[in-house]
């Protein structure tokens, strides 16, 4: 057997030290970082307090439901179809196929003019406006909408064709337009309304949003087709589900 | 040949317990110049079975091969052509003549070995 030198072997040792640290570091970078709960006490409680409502919610669908249930087996068949047609009935005011009644806020959308000496444009709302406009009306707690005479749904679709605001498949007529806006509180509403983020964007394109409170308005119904064949349940799992 | 083993391990351990790691986008360069290594490291051990072992050419060929991997690789993302491939077929391949000459200097060795000891039963 050949004499292994102490240097040479000193030598391979120290390498062999360096490849392996090497590949130790290698090994410790691929591997995926075990991830920790960083949240501290409050944001736990505050995420508990959030699924608590969530189950709360839940709970009371389920009593619903359940309640539903029973007074159609309680029944006779006289009052079971009762039943359905009051639950249909329910069905369709939530899905806007009804006329509702009740209070809210009118908005009237009017063009603003400047005594500039440049010729302006007459100002039309376009649908980015509208969107806008319907979503901040809907965190405001907007229960039901219209524009006009069109109702707006949750599939309404709000579109530009050929220089105009089709809603519903309808052309908008020109501005000054009104928007209905049922809620629950329609003082709220109002003042929301009044500090809104669209009252700045209508008026940067030259329109302007006045709203008044209304102690009784009548919403048309929405008077299409309502395509559900687009719609798919999601069948995602969420965390909580499990 | 226990002492550069135990070595490895030792090198294993403390890069395991000083919980080092690098950036993601270094893991590549990292990688190539790990390739490098052994590829220099198994050169040295057959250099070694063959009996023409030099510690400076081991040493150079060390860090001159993990600094031209890292290089090349550093060189391919500039030029977004993926060069580093290269460099890991080029250390691949030496990879498995070297160990492929080891194994069968190894049982060169034994053969050798168990009819040196046969001639003596004789």
């Amino acid at each position: 057997m050949m004499k292994v030198k102490t240097q040479d072997k000193i030598i391979i040792s120290l390498v062999c030290t360096c490849v392996g640290f090497m590949a130790a570091v290698q090994f410790q970078s691929m591997r995926e970082p075990t991830k920790r709960d960083t949240r501290d006490l409050w944001e736990i409680r505050s995420q508990l307090q959030v699924e608590q409502k969530k189950q709360q919610q839940l709970y009371e669908q389920i009593a619903d439901a359940e309640q539903i249930i029973s007074q159609y087996q309680q029944k006779s068949e006289q009052q079971q179809l009762i039943t359905l047609k009051e639950s249909i009935e329910e069905l369709e005011k939530k899905a806007g196929l009804t006329e509702v009644t009740g209070s809210g806020v009118k908005i009237t959308v009017q063009p603003i003019f400047e005594g500039t000496e440049i010729r302006q444009q007459y100002p039309a709302i376009t649908p980015e406006l509208l969107h806008r406009l319907i979503n901040e009306l809907n965190s405001f707690g907007a229960t039901d909408i219209a524009i006009e005479n069109e109702r707006v749904i949750n599939t309404t679709p709000i579109r530009y064709v050929n220089g105009e605001t089709y809603v519903n498949n309808h052309a908008l007529p020109p501005v000054p337009l009104d928007i209905y806006v049922l809620s629950p509180n329609p003082k709220r509403l109002l003042n929301y309304i009044q500090v809104s983020q669209s009252k700045d964007y209508f008026s940067i394109e030259k329109l302007n949003l006045i709203a008044e409170l209304q102690e009784e308005i009548t919403l048309p119904e929405y008077n299409g087709l309502v395509r559900l064949d687009m719609l798919n349940v999601n069948e995602a799992v969420e965390t909580g589900d499990e | 040949m226990w002492l550069p083993a135990l070595f490895l391990i030792v090198g294993l351990t403390l890069g395991l317990l000083t919980d080092i790691t690098i950036p993601d986008q270094y893991s590549d360069y990292l990688s190539i110049a790990l390739l490098a290594a052994f590829d220099t490291l198994f050169g040295g051990i057959r250099a070694h079975l063959e009996g023409n072992f030099e510690e400076k050419v081991f040493i150079s060929g060390f860090f001159f091969n993990i600094s031209l991997a890292a290089l090349l690789a550093f060189i391919g993302v500039q030029l977004g052509i993926d060069l580093y491939l290269a460099a890991v077929f080029a250390f691949g391949v030496r990879l498995f003549q070297n160990i492929a000459i080891i194994r069968r200097k190894m049982l060169e060795k034994n053969n050798s070995l168990l009819k040196i000891e046969k001639n003596k039963r004789k």
